[in-house]
């Protein structure tokens, strides 16, 4: 009699469901599994229903919710009755299945962007941008800069020949260059900027570009946002003639830029900004406060205070609406500003154990969240558990930047001057 | 004066007299007459006039009186004259006052039986103690003879007390007769005298009171019924019991503390002894089985301390028969015995305070956010302890300087190190200049000064620092300032250098930028410099030092004002006006190691090498307002924060306290001091060395001994 009853206690009928494709997709029926099983076990149990040669994690959400704890537990933790039958949705478990050969640098990786899926363009202290084609293969340098570059952006990725990169760095200016993708083979081509955008007093700290690509935008430490433009009008081609930087043996004509538009109201370095659409600009600062400016107007719409100095904010997830931002504490915050009233976060993040160094949202997940942090560690989040997916613990130091890159691996740079991919993420 | 005026007084009063005495008012007149006459005598006559009166007075009220008084005086007279001489006149001399007081008897037994007398030969003794003798006794046919003769027998009374016949005056016979009829004794007095009346009526026309008796008097008073009836409502309500007999309860708390109700009544310092534990199962002579311990458990007690030990282990007996004597009785009764005599003879009264109450009310931390209280960053590079850190003025760079020689600029948010100087000596002090444009590092080492270019301005601002830094023709000094220093080129790195006559401890950038003051301690008197960068001069100051200098401050608001630590005294001056002395700060320290100075310009913090720290409010007084002691060692610099209420204390103990520290504008309000934090973190080697706050953010640097500079964040 006892025996039955504890037997009937630990049992649960559940069902696993599932939206992937036909080689992970398990027959639907109901299957008796005892209630103590744990993430391994259930990912055990549909591996052994779905009969795969090669075994595949698996992640499991019941209600919208990810599963970090034995399913006995979960199900006593959020008062869900174990008598009906459970609906279990299964999909690939969020982690790096491969780590690629690892990509030095001169000096440490400050800057890195993936939002191209042909290339990784990063940037370093010694004041030179690269563009990687593939892991460990640097098809261009980007040559000018007299300091550390602090950020860089694709500009216009799109175009088939030649795509145009803008990169930041503190000896407070910005270049942009074409680089002719066409050119082909081992070696590295140099490049030098087609045009040089002066006109901020101190280091410049982040870019980033338009949709389009007609304009960057940048954030300095002398508090301002400076908006560019990007083509090579004739207007400014008569600025060029009068200063000439770098090699003289050069013959191509360098460019000049002055600011289109400048946005006041930060009272200390804005440390990062994002162009999510073509009118809205989100800035963070080390005043402690992130806000939202219209372009058109160049008005600040938002201002969500935080409390602590922010080094970094992206904006995407659910409706891309949702604002995600770390600094000077080891907590990834996420806002919604669509919330009236209030700027506490929504959500708090809080596994890592030093300052927060980047944070990237998964361009086509609205759940998917990276955080890079100075304790050497990148964090994959999800917002529908509280604990990290997975965790990248490849630098030996700290972790400066990281990005996406072809929406299935993680590119990042730091302090030990490699720039390391980790790939095979799935993301569905 | 007022003996006369008395005397006229006394004239005045006796004047209505003559004329009531008219009989002796010619005596009377010749006195007043005399006593004015002389003078002299005026007191005495006065006295004498007024006896003179009293006794007129008196004789002319009661003549009749007088009279008797005078017979009496006579008897008197005559009575002692016959005491002497026999016993039978002072009986007849006792007639007028018959007391026998006034003449004492023969005899002087007393009042004792005479039969006791009886049998003896005396009857008693006289006032000298002689035996006084019976008289012989007469026949009695020759007494009855005797009697029959004398015609005077029938007067005759024997005294049986003094042993003698008295025969009795016809007067005294008299006397008895009118006795006997119940007349008054005595013959001269006359019960039917005239009536004297003595209330003078003749001038009272009124009675003593004409009032009727009022009505009132004769009917019952009104106010009693009233309460005599409010009395019987209440007494009818039933609000007025009459005693009854208390009913005691009959029923009582049988299991109840009956140590807590009566017996402390009874005694003031009752102390109740503990209760017992009421019995159990297992106290029973045959508990059941599962009370007995196994030989396990019994074998563990034994193991146990005897403190812990169980002092009841339950055994098991058959019958009440078997079970023995208690074997405890003897060992029970001697603890007992210790216990009386251990015990406090004297209540001792014990205090209970909450130790918490007894700390100042302070705000608590969480609302004194933010304040810099964990580590995040590290800036690594130094190979020796890092002695000075500076941080620039947008919070972008911090530089700092090491006993390994070289001075390194590091980026605040990286932890990257941008920068690094080279030099030979051990660093001492690195100060960055406080312009946001003008980008300098003064850096003090040994004897040397050097302005350092650290290239991170813009192209303009460093085209001018590189123009400032060109030393092409060397300054000429004034005399005494040659004396001093000494400003040289520095080729290594395009600086330039001011050589001094001794070693620097300590420089300090005046808050405009162009002015840099250096602190020399072996320089004695002349142990402060002030260096002018843009003329590329060096003024000594017109100061005269009162030992030997620590270090020094320009006020952050006030130009001209320029604050100087020397070992134990903080003095403040102003060079605007010669260096005229303005305050005297006394610290009561041992020996200052370090000075900052609230933003605000009023509030000072100095750090000792006792590990103190005193905040003073220069407003309010010469001595400190608060005096911290919290490291155990020496306090190796102090700081504020430029924009937040916080400063901070950093110390050999490898500590750094963070205090709040809140100036209010307005003067009645005290600043608010409250201890923070202690950061932690650096290696006990070496202490903590100097603290920075960064210049914007709630954070502080801390060069450590260990050669690692760590940024604490809120």
């Amino acid at each position: 009699m006892d025996g039955e009853g504890e037997d009937a206690s630990k049992v649960i009928h559940v069902k696993f469901v599932t939206k992937l494709y036909p080689p992970f997709k398990a027959p639907v029926s109901s299957v008796v599994i005892p209630s103590n099983v744990t993430r391994l076990g259930l990912s055990s149990i549909v591996n052994s229903l779905l009969t795969l040669e090669k075994p595949e994690a698996f992640d499991f959400l019941i209600d919208g919710e990810l599963i970090r704890m034995s399913l006995e537990q979960f199900l006593l933790a959020k008062g869900i009755s174990a008598e009906r039958t459970l609906e279990i949705e299964y999909i690939r478990a969020v982690a790096p299945r491969k780590e690629e050969k690892p990509s030095l640098h001169d000096d440490w990786v400050s800057a890195v962007d993936g939002s191209s899926p042909r290339f990784i363009l990063t940037g370093c202290y010694d004041g030179l941008g690269r563009i990687w084609s593939s892991p460990g293969s640097c098809t261009h340098i980007l040559e000018g800069h007299t300091g550390a570059i602090s950020s860089v952006a694709f500009v216009n990725s799109q175009g088939g020949e030649s795509v145009t990169v803008a990169t930041a760095s503190k000896d407070r200016t910005l270049r942009l260059f074409k680089v002719d993708t066409a050119e082909s083979g081992d070696s590295t081509t140099r490049v030098r900027a087609y045009k040089i955008l002066r006109g901020h007093k101190a280091s410049v700290q982040s870019v980033v570009a338009e949709k389009h690509g007609s304009m960057v935008c940048s954030s300095s430490w002398d508090c301002t946002i400076n908006l560019w433009n990007t083509d090579e009008s004739e207007s400014e081609l008569s600025v060029s003639g009068k200063k000439r930087k770098g090699n003289n043996q050069a013959e191509e004509a360098q460019l000049e830029g002055e600011a289109v538009t400048t946005f006041v109201g930060h009272t200390q370095c804005v440390s990062s900004v994002v162009w999510p659409e073509e009118d809205v600009i989100y800035s963070c600062s080390w005043d402690h406060s992130v806000r939202r400016w219209d372009v058109p107007t160049g008005k600040d719409t938002l201002n969500l205070y935080c409390g602590k100095a922010l080094n970094t904010v992206d904006v995407g997830g659910e409706g891309s609406a949702l604002v995600a931002g770390g600094g000077s504490d080891p907590v990834l915050r996420v806002w919604d500003p669509r919330k009236p009233g209030t700027s506490a976060p929504v959500f708090q993040f809080s596994s890592h154990s030093s300052w927060i160094s980047a944070c990237k949202w998964h361009e086509s997940s609205w759940f998917h969240l990276l955080s890079a942090s100075y304790d050497g560690k990148i964090m994959l989040w999800d917002l529908r558990t509280a604990w990290p997916l997975s965790v990248i613990d490849t630098h030996k130091d700290k972790v400066l930047c990281a990005d996406w890159w072809k929406g299935d691996s993680v590119v990042s740079g730091g302090a030990d001057s490699n720039l390391r991919i980790s790939s095979g993420i799935s993301i569905s | 004066m007022t003996k006369k005026s008395e005397g006229a007084n006394e004239d005045q009063v006796k004047e209505p007299k003559r004329k009531v005495v008219p009989v002796k008012s010619q005596k009377e007149a010749k006195e007043v007459k005399s006593s004015e006459e002389e003078e002299d005598l005026l007191l005495d006559s006065g006295t004498d006039s007024d006896y003179d009166g009293d006794s007129l007075s008196g004789s002319l009220n009661s003549d009749d009186f007088d009279s008797e008084d005078d017979d009496e005086v006579v008897d008197s007279e005559n009575g002692e004259e016959e005491d002497d001489e026999g016993s039978e006149q002072r009986e007849v001399a006792e007639e007028s006052d018959s007391s026998e007081d006034e003449v004492a008897p023969r005899n002087t037994v007393g009042d004792v039986p005479l039969e006791w007398y009886k049998d003896e030969k005396h009857i008693g003794y006289d006032i000298t103690g002689k035996k006084i003798t019976k008289k012989e006794k007469q026949d009695k046919l020759d007494s009855f003879l005797a009697t029959m003769d004398d015609s005077k027998n029938w007067r005759k009374v024997y005294d049986e007390y003094n042993d003698e016949e008295v025969e009795l005056t016809k007067e005294e016979s008299k006397l008895i007769r009118r006795m006997l009829k119940g007349e008054a004794p005595h013959a001269d007095f006359d019960p039917y005298a005239p009536y004297v009346d003595w209330f003078k009526w003749d001038d009272a026309i009124h009675p003593l009171s004409s009032a009727p008796e009022p009505k009132r008097r004769f009917i019952p008073s009104k106010w009693e019924v009233k309460k005599v009836v409010k009395l019987v409502r209440a007494i009818r309500k039933g609000l007025i019991k009459f005693d009854k007999p208390e009913e005691e309860p009959n029923v009582y708390l049988l299991w109840g503390d009956d140590s807590a109700s009566d017996q402390k009544s009874k005694h003031l310092t009752y102390i109740p002894p503990p209760k017992l534990k009421l019995p159990g199962h297992e106290e029973s002579y045959n508990p059941s089985l599962e009370y007995i311990p196994s030989e396990e458990e019994k074998a563990s007690y034994e193991l146990m301390y005897e403190e812990d030990r169980p002092n009841f282990i339950p055994k098991r007996f058959t019958s009440l028969r078997s079970i023995p004597a208690y074997e405890n009785a003897l060992k029970e009764s001697f603890d007992r015995c210790l216990d009386l005599y251990l015990c406090p003879r004297v209540r001792k009264k014990r205090i209970n305070i909450d130790p918490e109450s007894l700390k100042p009310k302070l705000p608590s931390r969480k609302d004194l956010r933010p304040y810099p209280n964990s580590c995040y960053l590290e800036y690594k590079g130094h190979t020796g302890p890092v002695t000075s850190i500076s941080t620039e003025l947008s919070g972008q760079w911090i530089a700092s300087g090491s006993t390994d020689g070289s001075v390194r600029i590091w980026e605040v948010e990286t932890g990257r190190c941008l920068k690094v100087w080279q030099f030979d000596e051990a660093v001492k002090c690195v100060a960055w200049n406080p312009l946001p444009d003008f980008p300098i590092l003064a850096v003090a080492m040994g004897v040397d000064l050097f302005f350092l270019n650290t290239e991170l301005g813009t192209d303009e601002e460093q085209q001018r620092i590189e123009e400032l830094l060109r030393l092409d023709n060397l300054p000429e000094l004034d005399e005494a300032a040659a004396a001093i220093a000494k400003w040289l080129p520095d080729e290594k790195y395009r600086g330039i250098k001011i050589r001094h006559f001794k070693n620097l401890s300590y420089i300090d950038w005046h808050p405009r930028g162009d002015y840099l003051s250096a602190v020399m301690p072996g320089g004695e008197t002349r142990g402060v410099v002030i260096h002018q960068l843009l003329a590329h001069s060096t003024k000594r100051l017109p100061i005269k030092m009162r030992g030997l200098p620590v270090c020094t401050l320009f006020h952050p608001n006030h130009r001209g004002i320029f604050i100087i630590a020397t070992k134990k005294y903080v003095r403040v001056y102003n060079l605007h006006k010669n260096g005229e002395p303005i305050k005297k700060l006394e610290t009561g320290l041992r020996e200052i190691s370090s000075m900052a100075i609230h933003p605000g310009g009023d509030n000072l913090v100095v750090g000792s090498k006792e590990g103190k720290m005193c905040w003073f409010d220069m407003d309010l007084s010469s001595k400190p307002y608060k005096i911290l002691k919290n490291h155990p060692k020496d306090i190796t610099n102090v700081g504020f924060h430029r924009s937040y209420p916080l400063f901070a204390s950093c110390s050999e103990d490898s500590t750094a306290y963070v205090f709040h520290g809140k100036v209010y504008s307005d003067l009645n309000e005290n600043p608010l001091i409250v201890p923070l934090e202690i950061l932690r973190g650096h290696s006990s080697k070496g202490g903590v060395l100097d603290c920075k706050f960064h210049p914007r953010q709630p954070w502080l640097f801390t060069a450590g001994g260990d050669s690692v500079i760590k940024l604490y964040c809120h």
